[in-house]
């Protein structure tokens, strides 16, 4: 793949698709490397993925071969703030919620989310972390009785 | 039992207090999101599915499809006052709906925009109230083959009527079966692509990958793009639309209407596909067509009609067949799944209850949302002041918490956040998430039906051509794959050609 000044030519975001879809249908076949084929008339528990596997690295093989004829064209510039902080406060929240509460967990996540869109007040964020938090326990804790602690004693 | 008879029970079951009360929420529900351009139905539907979990099975359903609908008539509201479709089904509605607006006939827009999508809502339950049983009926005679042939044709048909490029498209629903096939494998045992971890062995979680996908990235796409805080409301004058308004309207609603039913039917088919076909018909038909976006009323009512039909219409396939035709309805699909019903030709005869119950609802839904929509529109328009710094922890919430009460591990909304991720990449790499939400909830089905086939026919594949049925799909999507494959073979190849002479 050349870099992008060294040519005009690569249609990146189907690059990009290409890609992924190879990448993907390798890891099914190395995924489902050690399981049995299996005939037409008795399919193994391969045989599907394997096909599949097979049939989206051929896709992404063609999205990528005619992408890179095809006048360059630009992927829309990544910020990485949003991506980074969201995927972050996520994750941080799983775990919060299971070891120290629904409380302390949704706090977390309102407030360190919000911080992927920088630029509001802070008591904005405050009291909205605190009504959504009144508001989750109430439907989702009490009324729905998800299981979930609320405090992490 | 008499159709009249059904369709009355139908009535009885939706008008009790709870079915009716969800009926409600979910349209007052599908307006909010209708209106907020921040949010779709597909990303509210993800979150609210394991929700539905604690409610009945009617109660739930009846809520989830009058989100989907009550989000076309809250997504034409913003389009015509302010410019901004709030959902990709009211692109065209804009076009006109604006103009009138800016003309000062706000009200008038907004009034032909409800009635006529009310008219199309009422054709299409009584399309589905026909339809249904005569459709479900046929696919009784349905063999495992003919299910194998169903169910590739609504998967290919599905990505050549979708936007995008059918390669990419088929890519994705590839990746969606795949996404099917983790966990353990149905009749053998065995365990599959599932990197030896635990959670995995029993598949990955329908709504893990929908708030994945359309939750989660969502939001960060949403993060990416700042501005539209500038929203510009046009005031909303008399109500009424004048007398010449309905004359030149109602051709446009009842063609309006019988595309959408009709699109709303295919595979791939929608409210956005609907909404657009039905615009440029109108276009086609008219006298004027020059007129077309300068605020001419035929263009809001035409498209809005259709795309209320085609959201509507779009549950025959599904309720019928069993058989999804776009992701609202994959959606749907697992929803009846959290409850051990299986959509099909079976639900009809052994819970009549839920199909007429459902059908009912969508009337009455309709019905509600026009007093929904039209007295209180000044109040939904006052939610479009809700900056998106504020609604997107809530929407960040409800995706969390939606995830990890399913089954209460952490592991599901560490896997949604990937899922996030990935739904990330696709959208920088331009690939519709659409097609792998079919892909997924179909994968077990297909592979289920490709085994028995085979297995009955000792591994002969001959059967899936002799069936006339079978045959008959098998040959349509050959025909639409030919279509498509074709026409952009050629346009590369020229691309080719141009560039090697220069």
């Amino acid at each position: 793949m050349a870099g992008p000044s060294a040519t005009a030519k690569g249609d990146r975001p189907d690059l990009l698709t290409a890609a992924i879809f190879i990448g993907l249908g390798a890891l099914g076949l190395f995924l489902a490397r050690g399981l049995d084929f299996g005939t037409p008339s008795m399919m193994g528990p391969a045989f599907l993925p394997r096909i599949v596997s097979v049939l989206l690295i051929a896709i992404g093989a063609v999205v990528g071969l005619s992408a890179l004829g095809r006048p360059a064209v630009a992927i829309e510039a990544v910020r990485l703030r949003p991506v980074i902080v969201i995927t972050l406060s996520i994750v941080v929240f799983a775990y919060a919620a299971t070891h120290l509460g629904f409380v302390i967990a949704s706090f977390w996540l309102i407030i360190a989310g919000s911080l992927a869109d920088p630029g509001g007040r802070w008591w904005h964020t405050l009291a909205l972390a605190a009504g959504l938090t009144i508001f989750g326990a109430l439907v989702f804790v009490y009324g729905l009785g998800v299981q979930v602690p609320l405090w992490p004693f | 039992m008499s159709f009249f008879d059904l369709l009355l029970m139908g009535f009885s079951e939706a008008m009790t207090w709870q079915n009716l009360s969800f009926c409600l929420l979910g349209a007052l529900l599908g307006t909010l999101i209708g209106v907020l351009p921040g949010i779709g139905p597909t990303a509210t539907i993800a979150v609210l599915l394991p929700i539905t979990f604690y409610l009945p099975p009617l109660a739930g359903i009846i809520m989830l499809a009058g989100i989907y609908y009550g989000a076309q008539y809250g997504g034409s509201t913003t389009a015509i006052l302010v410019n901004l479709p709030g959902e990709a089904s009211a692109v065209v509605t804009a076009l006109d709906g604006y103009q009138m607006a800016q003309q000062g006939r706000a009200g008038a827009a907004l009034a032909v925009a409800a009635l006529g999508s009310f008219f199309a809502g009422t054709v299409a339950t009584f399309a589905i109230a026909i339809a249904g049983p005569m459709l479900s009926q046929f696919a009784l005679n349905f063999g495992p083959a003919e299910y194998v042939s169903l169910m590739v044709f609504g998967l290919l048909a599905a990505t050549i009527l979708a936007s995008g490029p059918v390669l990419k498209a088929v890519g994705m629903i590839l990746i969606g079966l795949l996404l099917g096939m983790v966990g353990t494998d149905q009749e053998t045992g065995a365990e599959r692509l599932t990197f030896g971890a635990l959670e995995l062995f029993d598949g990955i979680d329908f709504v893990v990958i929908a708030i994945g996908l359309f939750g989660f990235s969502e939001i960060i796409a949403n993060l990416e793009r700042s501005g539209s805080d500038n929203v510009k409301l046009a005031p909303v004058t008399r109500l009424w639309p004048t007398k010449d308004d309905f004359r030149r309207s109602w051709g446009a609603v009842l063609r309006g209407t019988g595309i959408g039913t009709l699109l709303g039917l295919l595979p791939g088919g929608g409210a956005t596909l609907a909404s657009f076909s039905a615009y440029s018909l109108e276009k086609k038909v008219s006298k004027h067509p020059q007129k077309f976006g300068t605020g001419v009323v035929e263009g809001v009512a035409a498209p809005e009609a259709a795309n209320n039909a085609a959201a509507q219409s779009s549950f025959i396939p599904l309720l019928t067949l069993g058989i999804p035709s776009n992701n609202m309805m994959a959606m749907m699909l697992s929803a009846f799944m959290i409850h051990g019903i299986t959509p099909g030709p079976t639900v009809l005869t052994n819970q009549p209850e839920i199909f007429w119950g459902l059908v009912a609802s969508m009337w009455i839904g309709n019905a509600l949302l026009v007093l929904i929509n039209l007295p209180m529109v000044g109040l939904w328009v006052k939610l479009l002041t809700i900056p998106y710094r504020l609604l997107y922890p809530a929407i960040l919430l409800f995706c969390c918490i939606g995830v990890y009460s399913m089954n209460n591990r952490i592991f599901d909304v560490m896997l949604a956040a990937g899922f996030g991720l990935l739904g990330y990449a696709f959208r920088k790499a331009k690939c519709e998430p659409g097609p792998l939400l079919l892909g997924f909830v179909l994968g077990p089905l297909l592979e289920a039906n490709i085994r028995r086939t085979l297995l009955i026919e000792q591994g002969d594949p001959g059967i899936f051509v002799e069936r006339p049925i079978s045959l008959v799909m098998l040959s349509a999507t050959v025909v639409l794959l030919a279509l498509m494959i074709l026409p952009s073979f050629r346009k590369t190849r020229e691309e080719a050609f141009q560039e090697e002479e220069s």
